[in-house]
């Protein structure tokens, strides 16, 4: 990469979402940033705790009610089990283009460097802890810590 | 009698021999009798029979009764072929039911039901198309709900006697079996299982990469603007040497596993490779990527082996 600065590049990407198609931009965007020899971390926060806590990252939904590309009628989808329904046609669309899963995405990123921390007031309010979630989450941290760590960097919310 | 000097045994049986020839010539007038009888009567008369009767057959001939016959007797010889006498006597144990069927169905109450239905059959060209609320609004009729009762029931009876029969045909099995057996090979579960690719699929998301300008021409090998070898073919292992130097970059043998993936794989698919592609396909673990070109792998891979930037997010 050309230098565009002294430092080297770093963006912070906030995931504060827990659908299967709410997760991946997150997932993605700090993926491509470690390709590209960006430093990037990610910070799950509120309902996007969902996407590294060990129970849920196999299961995540899509809810489909209100969103205006929906395929059905929002009438339909607000129907019991289709946020469910959604979640696995897309998992099987992903995996029909060879798309990692959310987990592995997780572990991708682990690998490439990426660091991944979990909000600790949303623990806290989600009663969850340390080892409810995946391994590859680094540390608990508050939103005080955040704004420590993402000093010099792109802040992208999702 | 004496005085004639014949033997009186003699007269007797001249006698006799008269009665003889008597009874010869009323014997004789009787054949003749005979004779003229069948001359005179029984010939016209067998010959009109016989007429008559070649007649009538030639009438049945004309009709079909012949023709009939001899399909009959082959369909019997097929029946015979086909059938061995123990199918024959299931048949006859079977008659008894055969019969109550079909008094059953040819109760008046059942005919005319059939004669209703073929009725509606008719008239189908004048029946509207039905949608799903027009059939959720049909349910409300009576007659239709009792009617949905008998056909639930029908298909109750129906699926009692397949399964009997599948078991009859040793075809018995766990109602998932069956089901299975019934509906044929049922998708795979949609879901999180993610089947390891034998054989890597295309590449993910890659566009075919589009050639960049040459903008750089270094002792007479063209580069790109972003730093790639612009044509693929100049490119050799000395060459990767130089180029890994200026990526900060000392190769290695696990390094050349990589290079020379990426070399292969570019020339089957056209596009280079990108980093999960690499993972897949060289055995190398996404960490251990990142630890032998740890700066921007995907692109620095490329760049040694001489190949375009890699397209894709991943």
């Amino acid at each position: 990469m050309a230098n565009i600065a002294e430092q080297p590049r770093k963006v912070a990407i906030i995931c504060s979402h827990g659908g299967l198609d709410e997760a991946y931009p997150a997932l993605i965007l700090a993926n491509a940033a470690r390709q590209a020899d960006i430093e990037a971390f990610v910070f799950f926060t509120f309902w996007g705790l969902d996407v590294v806590t060990e129970e849920k990252v196999d299961h995540l939904h899509v809810n489909m009610v209100g969103n205006a590309s929906s395929p059905m009628p929002t009438m339909l989808m607000g129907l019991p089990g289709m946020e469910a329904f959604a979640g696995k046609k897309m998992t099987k669309q992903m995996a029909e283009i060879d798309l990692p899963g959310p987990r592995e995405m997780l572990k991708i990123l682990d690998e490439s460097g990426a660091k991944l921390y979990a909000c600790e007031l949303a623990m806290r309010m989600f009663k969850r802890e340390k080892k409810d979630l995946v391994p590859e989450v680094a540390e608990v941290i508050t939103a005080g810590d955040f704004y420590d760590m993402a000093e010099g960097a792109q802040i992208i919310f999702t | 009698m004496e005085a004639n000097g014949f033997d009186p045994r003699l007269t007797q049986v001249l006698t006799q021999l008269e009665a003889i020839a008597g009874q010869m010539d009323r014997l004789v007038e009787q054949q003749k009798k005979q004779q003229e009888l069948i001359d005179d009567l029984l010939l016209p008369v067998s010959k009109e029979v016989m007429a008559s009767a070649t007649a009538r057959l030639d009438a049945l001939e004309k009709k079909g009764y012949f023709a009939f016959g001899r399909e009959l007797v082959k369909i019997g010889s097929r029946i015979v072929e086909t059938y061995s006498t123990e199918d024959v006597r299931q048949l006859g144990e079977a008659v008894t039911s055969i019969l109550d069927t079909v008094r059953a169905l040819t109760q008046p109450e059942v005919l005319s039901v059939a004669g209703e239905m073929s009725g509606v059959l008719a008239q189908a060209d004048t029946t509207k198309p039905l949608g799903l609320v027009g059939m959720v609004r049909a349910t409300r009729d009576g007659d239709v709900q009792r009617g949905m009762a008998v056909m639930m029931e029908l298909l109750k009876r129906v699926g009692k006697g397949a399964g009997a029969l599948a078991d009859k045909q040793g075809r018995s099995g766990t109602q998932k079996e069956k089901l299975a057996a019934a509906l044929g090979p049922r998708k795979k579960n949609l879901g999180i299982e993610r089947p390891a690719p034998k054989q890597l699929p295309a590449p993910a998301c890659a566009a075919p990469a589009k050639p960049a300008p040459a903008t750089t021409v270094i002792d007479g090998i063209s580069f790109t603007a972003d730093g790639h070898l612009a044509d693929s073919a100049q490119w050799t292992k000395t060459l990767a040497e130089t180029l890994s130097a200026t990526q900060g970059v000392t190769l290695t043998d696990a390094h050349w596993v990589v290079i020379d993936f990426a070399r292969k794989d570019f020339a089957e698919t056209k596009a280079s490779p990108n980093i999960r592609r690499i993972t897949q396909g060289a055995g190398v673990s996404t960490k251990d990527l990142y630890s032998l070109f740890p700066k921007a792998p995907g692109r620095t891979i490329a760049k040694i082996a001489g190949l375009p930037k890699p397209a894709g997010c991943l």
